[in-house]
């Protein structure tokens, strides 16, 4: 069952036009990754499926049924621009989230508690928000978006402003989370912690899908051209014409084959002059797959 | 409603639990004492003892002018009178005020062929109207005492023929006639109209303020995720309201225990009902702080949600202000002539009702259907007020970094 399902989707504001009919199904139980340069329509897009703003056209279906806002109690949001009432007790403000999302306040209690331990913030809870550390805040939002136990989490650059024993905490609760059965969808602009954790992708550029579907089927659109070799002994195989983009280190090097060169050639070439350790043909980064796709445009 | 009632117990608790409240709270009823207590000692010093002499050519004018001189309370001395006076006798008495053993003299000299003698009053301060009209005043009855002694009467004589008529004013309210004391009318209606206009200003002012917190510190984001804009908007007024309201309620019990205890301590100072205010004037003053609060906060609402800064909101508070202040500069002529046409009018306009209406209820009662019809013509304004401000509030929310235009805000109203 899809549990997000956008079907030609467009929104303009004024003159400028932020989506253009874009569609895109999340399954449920998946972690799905919406990619794409800043002011490519991340943002809109999300704010209309969770109905702060309406799409100008197209539909936006929820757990399988066309949007109504009572679904948002079974949506988490986490959007990018977030803030927090600064003079609000910890606790209180959780409290108050998880009311407005239908728990009442000594549930709301309860599972504020439970989450401010895992969370390591047990001691902040009391204190005032503004006299909390910004990655601290982070956290506090964190708990707020999952306090209700959402079934579709939705997290706009979710690690910003984290470091990286918490962005590591962050990923194993995503990971939790999705093994509970959960759907996440996540905008971020960190291609190695999508590589990680999506199922699914979907990159927007200027407003359209310009690049969909799982992880898997997006790469295996890209062929295997990127070879990985480590060696001792001559490296005059690296002078091959078939070779481009090159890197070398000691012993060990990276670089690109040109269209149409042959791998095993190559290969066989390099086992003539040294002695190869390693000969692997991977397949292109997402980063890679991310820059050859918007054109290295990273700022629309 | 359950959101909008959370929102409102949120917005509600974060005010009433703050320093300022605490402040506020106690700080104006302070400064209402302050202005009941120096209005008493301001009263006081201005009858305190004044030593006044009297010279004049003409002995008969200088008495009978003294005669008429209003004696000074608690002055232990009579009226000095120095006549005929000479010039030597004048330069006395310069010195005298300059060593301030005397407050002044009144100089009166007779030309002949001449009834009325030509008079200075001569002092340290540049001015004193209120001495100066009593002087006046004592100056036109001694003449005409002079001229009755001239003619055979005897100062007992005219004496016993003066009488002092003394009012006292009383106001008809309900087929009741109840004793009244205009100042003291005056000084509680402008204390209740200052009350509803502080309470609607500043806690109107309140909710644009917050807005653009929330807009600065992008929490709406998280709560638009859950709740309407429109829910938000209730939620808001309907939180910051109350916390308005639950503060005239403490400072209306607070006053009322002040004037109460004052009437006992201090003279001067005499129940609330002396100062016009009465239940009925209580319960209407609650209900036009809500109709103003609730006209006025919606329209702070959308200018709120329109500007990006705190700065940007001063350039738009005289949208509030202006009409509230319109009643307050009219006051005398309202009180005066509260069933004037024009201040009929004016009362009946939603922005200045507020004010207006209650300052012609603290004169007199206007009549019930025009209290009606202002309540009528508030709540339509107050419905089109929250109507366009909830529709330029849902999209001035998620609008960052620069102030709407007029135009832009006319066509957030469109969207639907």
């Amino acid at each position: 069952m899809p549990v997000v399902d956008l079907d030609r989707i467009s929104k303009s504001y004024s003159s400028k036009v932020a989506v253009r009919e874009l569609s895109l199904r999340i399954e449920q139980g998946t972690i799905f990754g919406l990619l794409g340069p800043n002011g490519a329509g991340k943002t809109s897009t999300i704010r209309m499926m969770v109905g702060m703003t309406l799409p100008d056209s197209g539909t936006v279906r929820l757990f399988d049924e066309p949007f109504r806002r009572d679904h948002l109690r079974r949506v988490g949001y986490l959007p990018e621009e977030r803030g927090l009432y600064k003079r609000m007790k910890v606790i209180d403000q959780l409290v108050f989230m998880g009311q407005l999302h239908g728990l009442d306040a000594s549930a709301a209690k309860a599972r504020a508690r439970q989450w401010c331990e895992r969370m390591e913030i047990a001691e902040s809870m009391d204190k005032k928000t503004q006299e909390l550390s910004k990655g601290m805040q982070q956290k506090i939002q964190f708990i707020a978006t999952l306090l209700h136990d959402p079934e579709l989490i939705i997290m706009d650059e979710p690690s910003s402003g984290l470091d990286p024993v918490n962005v590591s905490l962050l990923e194993q609760t995503l990971l939790e989370l999705k093994s509970k059965g959960r759907t996440i969808l996540f905008s971020t602009h960190r291609m190695e912690q999508v590589e990680k954790l999506c199922d699914a992708i979907c990159l927007v550029d200027q407003g359209r899908a310009v690049l969909e579907g799982t992880m898997r089927a997006v790469k295996s659109r890209y062929a295997r051209d990127r070879v990985v070799v480590e060696y001792e002994g001559d490296a005059s195989f690296l002078t091959d014409p078939s070779i481009t983009e090159l890197r070398e280190f000691q012993g060990r090097a990276e670089f690109k084959l040109r269209n149409g060169a042959d791998g095993q050639a190559l290969l066989a070439s390099a086992a003539r002059h040294a002695r190869i350790f390693k000969f692997e043909m991977v397949e292109p980064s997402l980063e890679e797959i991310f820059i050859r796709t918007v054109g290295g445009r990273t700022d629309a | 409603m359950h959101e909008v009632l959370l929102i409102a117990r949120r917005e509600y608790l974060e005010r009433v639990q703050s320093r300022a409240f605490l402040m506020m709270t106690i700080l104006f009823p302070l400064f209402i004492g302050l202005m009941i207590g120096g209005s008493v000692f301001a009263g006081r010093l201005s009858s305190s003892a004044k030593n006044i002499a009297i010279a004049s050519n003409d002995p008969v004018l200088a008495r009978e002018v003294a005669a008429e001189m209003e004696p000074a309370p608690r002055s232990t001395k009579p009226t000095e009178v120095i006549a005929p006076a000479t010039d030597a006798e004048r330069a006395a008495l310069n010195r005298r005020v300059e060593d301030k053993t005397l407050d002044g003299y009144l100089w009166l000299e007779k030309k002949p062929g001449s009834n009325a003698p030509e008079a200075t009053f001569v002092s340290r301060s540049s001015g004193d109207l209120f001495s100066l009209g009593g002087i006046e005043s004592a100056i036109d009855h001694g003449i005409e005492r002079e001229q009755l002694v001239r003619h055979g009467v005897s100062s007992g004589e005219i004496d016993a023929m003066k009488h002092h008529a003394d009012i006292q004013t009383m106001q008809l309210r309900q087929g009741q006639l109840i004793p009244s004391n205009s100042v003291k009318s005056f000084f509680g209606a402008y204390a209740m109209m200052f009350l509803i206009y502080f309470t609607v200003v500043f806690y109107g002012m309140n909710v644009a303020r917050s807005v653009v917190e929330e807009k600065t510190s992008r929490i709406f984001e998280v709560l638009l995720s859950t709740v309407r804009p429109q829910s938000l908007m209730a939620g808001k007024l309907l939180g910051v309201g109350a916390a308005g309201l639950t503060q005239m309620a403490i400072w209306i019990l607070l006053i009322s225990a002040i004037v109460v205890i004052s009437a006992g301590a201090l003279p001067g100072v005499t129940g609330l009902t002396s100062y016009g205010i009465h239940p009925q004037q209580l319960f209407f003053l609650v209900a036009y702080f809500l109709l103003g609060f609730f006209f006025y906060s919606a329209i702070a609402a959308a200018i709120g949600a329109s500007v990006s800064s705190e700065q940007e909101i001063q350039q738009f508070s005289m949208v509030i202000v202006a009409p509230l202040t319109v009643g307050m500069v009219l006051i005398t002529y309202i009180t005066s002539n509260p069933t004037a046409l024009p201040v009929v009018l004016l009362s009946l306009f939603p922005p200045c009702t507020p004010i207006v209406m209650f300052l012609r209820m603290s004169s007199q009662m206007p009549p019930a259907w025009q209290i009606a019809l202002s309540m009528l013509l508030m709540l339509v304004f107050i419905w089109a007020a929250i109507w366009v401000a909830s529709r330029i509030y849902r999209v001035g929310i998620l609008m960052y970094g620069k102030r709407a235009t007029l135009p832009e805000m006319l066509r957030w109203m469109r969207y639907s």
